[in-house]
């Protein structure tokens, strides 16, 4: 049984409330079409199936349905660490664009968290981009600061700036100006295997209350069973690295910048701090002192950890909801006694919230993926025709497709996704969806800065590398990464 | 083609009554100017034109944009029109950067033993393939297996033999009882850059093997059998025989090999992206990091212009090998 205590987490006193006030501190605070004060897994339940929308009427209304024209289209798609339910939605969604427009002959093509911004990047300086693209969280500011990117805002595909949460809207801000529209946003969990726990001498149905406990917890299931105890990730250029370690590096108190705070100014930074040296410190005592967490951490993703967890070689890690439908794919494939080993994972598969610091701070990377409109100087054949632009984004950004395409893995990013019957009925289909939406409150935006994606993507995991090879010490990799920024920042 | 041989003293074997008359005009250099020379040759011209037209666009003007781009800076936060004129500067910050001796070292480490070994080996199996016995023919097709398949398919296929959990070797190395744990091949940084030369030898050596089965049949037979008359004995007739006639396509062979390790990147990328800690980083996985992780365009430039330099000088001994082997053949 899954034992979660979800009301006394989520009203944790005044750090919950700070990071609350963050994601709420948009530019523009409008009455929004949920209670953002109110967030519980009751709430949602409360508002999920309560409205109706019928999404072809609506972006009707943005593009005409017999619209005549081409669009180009990239989008960080599905991958091999997302369960099979979601590559169904993104062909569904596809299929019914086509559909819907079928005057507009859409060229799309999808490519993998890891890929888009390499390709993208380089598409821009041959002036060959697409016209419209999909983007990790980090990608926003960074295109938006270089002028890549079209002034674009939810109300240009009929919807309104309030419909989506405040701290998305910021990834999609720069000087002010909006270039973009979040499609998705999301906080992972905390997963672990209650036989795993049960069998090392842990409460199983208890996940561990801090980061130390973590720590602890993994040499445990180590030193007892001699597998894995907690899924660290480290490899470099991997969005999945940023996504597990942030996490624990705000908990100890510490950050990039300041990010962590209600009201971030992102000039001091703040990675070789005694704090952020104490998140850096317990993955080294887990890697090499201990020996408690995957070997291959180093050159592994998430994507590697999942076969492990599967296998009942992983007792606990950070991860989406999506990993339960994961496991469900993974063990479909499993065969003979692998099969109903896995079967046994399932079963004793717990979430809880991600474990706090040392003085109660929760946190969460509040992540997701931003759509935009580039302008056409840039474009394959200099030119953008937005109405066929602003039909993909009004569908994908709307309340049906916002919410079928963050089906088992995030959230709609627009907020009246919520209230449909699809997440009414998610509820009930994806199991543990309550933990993860209950962490969103925790949830702290990267630093809305250009330089995003270079720190999350390559500095923070060549700290963490440099320390957990050997290569530097502890207090020398986080004094090496914190020249690194500081020199990013500066220019150079 | 011209029904021409010429030979190393510059005298011609010719078969046909016009290449006879063209013979006498070509060993005749000083009777006709340079413009004249071009348009006798126009049609030759005219054919190679369209292969030199693309070469412009596709090779030359990126080489020019590329040294262009070298001397300036182009700051991760700008787009690349704002770049800025700093001479040599990027130049100068590579040289005495650590990361760039650290990344040459490990390049060259790479390039020089995956070259060598590949090469033996390959030559070992070309002399071993080159006798005949039953099964040979098969045997020959599945050495060849390694190259055939894609580069990034074996990148994947080695990553999980040698993963440091659950990897094939660490697997039966424990369950043979030779080891506590698996070992650490690619997590680690003294291990990682030769773990992954191993993969690039397993996948170059069947080139080598080709190109020596081919030189191999080159080897005068009568001249072996009169060696085995003489008395020689196998290595004698080896070394003294076989390896003088292949050392034309061995030179050919391994600056073939070297040039495509340096300029390696699959492998590395795919296997650890550089890491960890930057200790399986080779100068083509620098450059695309550089380039398009950390959008450093002038640096990486001036990196890129560092890398063409380097295996221009290698092109200019595979010229210089290739016209060897001309002058020995038209000699022979």
């Amino acid at each position: 049984m899954t034992r979660i205590t979800l009301g006394g987490a989520v009203l944790r006193g005044t750090v919950a409330t700070a990071l609350m006030a963050s994601l709420m501190s948009g530019s523009a605070l409008g009455a929004p079409p949920v209670d953002l004060s109110k967030w519980s897994p009751e709430y949602v339940r409360s508002i999920a199936g309560t409205q109706d929308f019928d999404t072809a009427a609506d972006c009707g209304k943005v593009t005409p349905l017999d619209y005549k024209g081409r669009l180009t289209f990239w989008y960080q798609g599905v991958f091999e660490g997302d369960p099979d339910l979601l590559r169904q939605y993104y062909k569904d969604f596809f299929e019914t664009f086509r559909k819907t427009y079928p005057n507009i002959q859409l060229e799309d093509q999808a490519l993998t968290y890891n890929d888009l911004l390499d390709k993208f990047r380089t598409a821009l300086l041959g002036n060959a981009a697409p016209m419209a693209v999909r983007l990790q969280i980090l990608g926003g500011t960074e295109f938006a600061s270089k002028g890549y990117l079209e002034p674009l805002k939810p109300e240009d595909v009929g919807y309104s700036t309030e419909d989506f949460w405040p701290g998305a809207m910021k990834a999609v801000t720069w000087d002010g100006v909006t270039y973009g529209i979040p499609t998705n946003n999301e906080t992972m969990a905390f997963i672990w295997n209650a036989d795993i726990f049960k069998r090392a001498g842990l409460d199983p149905d208890k996940a561990p209350a801090t980061w130390d406990d973590v720590v602890k917890y993994s040499k445990q299931i180590h030193d007892k069973l001699g597998i894995a105890g907690y899924g660290l990730v480290a490899r470099k250029n991997a969005g999945n690295t940023p996504y597990r370690f942030m996490p624990q590096l705000w908990a100890y108190g510490g950050g990039v910048f300041d990010e962590a705070t209600a009201n971030p100014t992102y000039e001091q930074v703040e990675l070789n701090t005694p704090q952020s040296k104490a998140a850096l410190q317990a993955s080294y005592d887990m890697y090499v002192r201990d020996k408690s967490v995957p070997v291959s951490a180093l050159t592994n993703q998430q994507a590697d950890n999942q076969p492990l967890f599967v296998a009942g070689q992983l007792g606990m890690m950070i991860s989406h909801p999506s990993d339960y439908n994961v496991m469900l794919d993974l063990q479909k494939k499993a065969t003979g006694a692998d099969k109903d080993k896995a079967q046994t994972v399932i079963d004793n598969m717990r979430y809880g919230l991600i474990p706090t610091g040392p003085d109660g701070k929760r946190a969460v990377v509040f992540g997701g993926s931003n759509i935009h409109i580039l302008k056409p100087e840039y474009v394959e054949g200099g030119k953008v025709d937005e109405p066929a632009a602003k039909a993909i984004i009004c569908m994908w950004t709307s309340p049906e497709w916002s919410l079928k395409m963050a089906y088992a893995g995030s959230n709609p990013g627009n907020l009246n996704g919520f209230k449909t019957k699809w997440m009414k009925e998610r509820l009930d289909n994806i199991k543990f969806l309550d933990v993860t939406t209950s962490m969103l409150p925790y949830g702290i935006p990267f630093p809305a800065l250009p330089q995003s994606p270079e720190i999350m993507n390559i500095i923070v995991p060549d700290m963490l590398q440099n320390a957990l090879t050997g290569a530097m010490t502890v207090d020398q990799a986080a004094d090496d990464a914190a020249k690194k920024v500081k020199d990013l920042m500066g220019g150079l | 083609m011209q029904p021409v041989v010429q030979n190393n003293k510059g005298t011609s074997q010719v078969t046909t009554v016009t290449g006879k008359a063209e013979a006498r005009r070509r060993l005749q250099p000083g009777r006709s100017g340079g413009l004249r020379k071009i348009w006798e040759h126009r049609a030759d011209y005219a054919y190679v034109l369209p292969a030199i037209a693309v070469m412009l666009i596709v090779i030359a003007y990126p080489i020019y944009y590329t040294i262009e781009l070298s001397f300036f800076k182009t700051p991760p936060g700008l787009q690349l029109r704002d770049k800025s004129f700093i001479g040599f500067d990027n130049y100068t910050a590579i040289l005495t950067s650590e990361v760039f001796w650290k990344v040459t070292l490990n390049t060259l480490i790479w390039t020089i033993a995956s070259t060598f070994f590949s090469f033996v080996l390959g030559f070992a199996a070309a002399l071993a393939l080159h006798r005949e016995f039953v099964g040979r023919g098969v045997l020959r097709a599945i050495l060849i297996i390694p190259w055939v398949i894609s580069a990034v398919a074996a990148s994947y296929i080695w990553k999980w033999i040698y993963h440091s959990d659950f990897g094939i070797i660490g697997a039966v190395l424990v369950g043979l009882g030779l080891a506590d744990r698996p070992p650490n091949f690619i997590d680690n940084v003294s291990t990682v850059l030769p773990s992954l030369i191993v993969v690039n030898i397993w996948r170059e050596f069947p080139f080598a093997m080709i190109m020596m089965m081919a030189g191999l049949q080159t080897v005068p037979d009568q001249l072996l059998r009169a060696a085995e008359v003489d008395g020689a004995n196998a290595w004698q007739r080896f070394w003294h025989v076989t390896f003088p006639h292949l050392s034309n396509v061995s030179t050919v062979t391994i600056l073939l090999l070297a040039v495509a390790n340096f300029n390696s990147f699959i492998i590395p990328w795919i296997m650890t992206g550089g890491g960890p800690s930057n200790a399986s980083h080779i100068w083509i996985t620098h450059i695309y990091e550089l380039a398009f992780g950390r959008q450093r365009w002038g640096v990486a430039s001036a990196y890129s212009v560092l890398l063409f330099l380097m295996l221009m000088m290698l092109g200019y001994f595979y010229v210089r090998a290739l016209a060897g082997n001309e002058r020995k053949e038209g000699g022979a």
